[in-house]
């Protein structure tokens, strides 16, 4: 039997983006293009802001989407900006996010990068 | 110096701030809720924009393609210009923009009513004033429904000598009329929700409802005066199942299950609209057979030639045209909200959550039903009427159209027939509320059913149903003779489909016909039938409706065929590889 190992990944950063439904899209692509490997996205609802505009509440969407994006250490400060300014979160009631580090991080790790690293 | 912490610093300017300064302090006489924000204007103007945007977008979606299907139409293959296109152009706009505030309004102000009571109604009041209210809220719903708006928008075009009960009950007999189909809604309604909580099936239920439809339907054939009037009862089964009803009714008949505790099944929420869409055939063919007893042909047409040399003297400021319009939609909203309001201050003793959005609501919704009936006459009426008045014009002689007739007799009717076909084919596609259903039923057959199979399967069959209400008007022949065989070959269907087929297949009808579908359905039938001179131009709809669930019983047939027949290979295979 083949003898099975976990690679323990260290410098991992998670950011998680709460925004209106449907505006996912833009916050993603900016965040892959800048190299972020993929996303998780599940729906939510969020409460809050909307009572605290009083009519203008109605043009947020109570249904949000939320997406959690892992990133390396080098990268998360530029996809961290990158995925606020497409989110265009400087404007009010358009979402909220947020970066937190991780302790560890496993995945499957392709072998080659596996033995560059042993080398190294 | 890491890389991550150089480009932290050449990134774009930032600073931090502690979140203590943004969290807001707690005043102890605010009773626990934050402060308001403060917005600019510009930023509110950003917020409003796309908001705006993208709710125009979606009517956009529904409306143009369809009404630019048929100018082209008109234009290109029947070379007839579009005529008072400004006017068409302005009612289009308003049917967009009017459709876009009454779906938001409805989505603000209307729905959060319905999920309030669904939720508290059944835990708070006896089973007996639930299904009352719930009655009630049929008859109210159909009012505020956009599409039943056309029915009488189009009623003066009925040519009183030739169908005086038609003309009878869509000039003088609306109220009743709109009345007997909402009662007929709410009594769906009420099964409908006795349905979900005792679990009964849908079969012998849709057995039961169109035994008597059949037998006064054939009441009316043979009598020559009400023969009539057939398309116009089929038609309203149609027409009531829209925006409004559906979800309204259905919020309220699933927070009964889960109140009893039978929401789980996965079929909650189907067969309403099955029973929504046949008790109001029921509920106006009594009606007529009233009438028909109350007064006779003759004493109609005297009354009607009288009324049109009174009305030639002086319209009224109240019928003329935004003022006409408005009232009607006050009408139209103002008794479902009330309704509304009445059960959940006084019956519930509830409050509403958000007071200020829910009156932002329902003016929206009330604002947007005016505008969408300017648009529903100046719009899509005056651009169906005047596509289905030309499209004779392919195949026959007629006056307005220079080039008519365009084509060979037999060429010019199948392209017309062709044209309609198409026209049900794309409709459907883009109805939003078809691509709902098609998820919902691959999850509920686990994938046998495909979702594009089901989109594909309705489409056709409303296609092929329009086609066939076009045939109907060109070539004359009787209605009744094909939606009663029709409809039997439904039940044959339904007696050898499981429960899961039969609920989808019958509530697939009810979904197509949305409030774009049908006003424009309705004035193409109307503007061909008074073209080539047919007694009336309904029952497109009626056709447009038992066709797709033709298409999704057989659908459902030939996959339980096939996945059988794989079944018993795969048993007869294994059986081999195992000797």
């Amino acid at each position: 039997m083949k003898e099975r190992s976990i690679t323990y990944l260290s410098d991992a950063h998670m950011i998680t983006c709460v925004l209106q439904k449907d505006l996912a899209e833009a916050v993603l692509s900016a965040a892959k293009s800048l190299g972020a490997q993929g996303s998780t996205i599940s729906y939510a609802r969020g409460t809050g802001v909307r009572e605290r505009m009083g009519l203008l509440g109605v043009t947020i969407d109570e249904q949000k989407e939320v997406i959690r994006i892992i990133v390396s250490e080098e990268q998360a400060n530029l996809v961290f900006e990158a995925m606020f300014l497409a989110g265009k979160l400087d404007s009010p009631g358009m979402g909220i996010m947020y970066m937190t580090k991780l302790d560890r991080l496993a995945t499957y790790v392709p072998d080659a990068i596996l033995q560059s690293a042993d080398q190294s | 110096m890491r890389y991550s912490d150089y480009l932290n610093a050449v990134s774009f300017k930032h600073k931090t701030i502690s979140y203590n300064i943004l969290a807001p302090a707690v005043d102890p006489n605010s009773q626990g809720r934050p402060a308001k924000l403060d917005i600019s204007l510009k930023q509110s103007l950003a917020l409003i924009g796309p908001y705006c945007f993208s709710r125009i977008m979606e009517q956009v979606k529904a409306v143009v393609p369809l009404a630019a299907y048929l100018i082209l139409f008109q234009t290109l293959i029947l070379r007839h210009p579009i005529d008072s296109a400004l006017m068409l152009g302005g009612g289009l706009a308003a049917v967009i923009i009017g459709l876009a505030i009454f779906m938001e309004g409805l989505n603000t102000g209307l729905m959060p009513f319905g999920t309030i009571i669904g939720d508290n109604l059944p835990k708070k009041a006896a089973m007996s004033v639930v299904l009352i209210i719930i009655g009630i809220l049929g008859v109210g719903v159909t009012f505020a429904e956009p599409a039943i708006g056309a029915l009488q928008a189009f009623g003066s075009s009925v040519d009183v000598a030739k169908a005086p009960y038609l003309f009878e009950l869509l000039n003088n007999w609306t109220l009743p009329l709109v009345l007997m189909v909402g009662a007929g809604v709410g009594l769906a309604a009420i099964l409908g929700t006795v349905r979900f909580v005792r679990g009964w099936s849908l079969k012998p239920m849709i057995y039961c409802a169109l035994v008597p439809v059949m037998l006064l339907t054939g009441y009316a054939w043979l009598d020559p005066n009400l023969r009539s009037i057939l398309g116009l009862a089929w038609d309203c089964g149609a027409v009531t199942t829209g925006p409004v009803t559906v979800p309204l009714v259905l919020s309220l008949g699933i927070g009964i299950a889960n109140a009893a505790g039978k929401g789980e099944s996965s079929l909650s929420g189907f067969g309403v609209v099955t029973l929504a869409s046949l008790f109001p055939i029921l509920a106006v063919l009594i009606l007529a057979i009233f009438l028909s007893f109350t007064i006779t042909p003759d004493e109609i047409i005297e009354a009607a030639s009288l009324a049109q040399s009174a009305v030639m003297s002086e319209p009224s400021v109240w019928d003329q045209t935004p003022l006409v319009e408005i009232v009607s939609g006050v009408r139209a909203i103002l008794p479902l909200v009330v309704f509304l309001m009445f059960v959940l201050f006084v019956v519930l003793r509830s409050k509403l959550p958000n007071r200020l959005v829910t009156i932002y609501g329902l003016t929206l919704s009330i604002v947007g039903m005016c505008v969408f009936n300017v648009g529903l006459t100046y719009g899509l009426g005056a651009i169906g009427a005047q596509t289905g008045g030309v499209l004779p014009a392919a195949f026959m002689e007629l006056p307005v159209s220079q080039f008519s007739p365009i084509f060979p007799e037999l060429v010019g009717i199948v392209i017309v027939i062709g044209f309609a076909f198409l026209m049900g084919f794309g409709a459907t596609l883009a109805e939003p509320a078809l691509n709902a259903l098609g998820l919902t039923v691959q999850n509920l057959t686990n994938g046998a059913f495909k979702k594009s199979m089901l989109m594909y399967s309705v489409a056709t069959g409303v296609a092929v149903g329009i086609a066939l209400g076009i045939a109907k008007l060109v070539l004359g022949f009787d209605l009744a003779t094909v939606l009663i065989p029709l409809y039997l070959l439904g039940v044959v269907l339904t007696i050898f489909s499981t429960e899961e087929f039969v609920n989808v297949a019958w509530d697939s009808a009810g979904v197509t016909t949305g409030p774009v579908t049908v006003p424009l359905v309705l004035a193409m039938g109307l503007g061909l039938g008074s073209a080539v001179s047919a007694v009336e131009g309904f029952g497109i709809l009626s056709l447009a409706s038992i066709c797709p669930i033709l298409a999704v019983l057989t659908m459902g047939l030939v996959i339980q065929y096939v996945n059988k027949h794989k079944n018993r290979e795969d048993e007869t295979t294994g059986s081999e590889v195992f000797i």
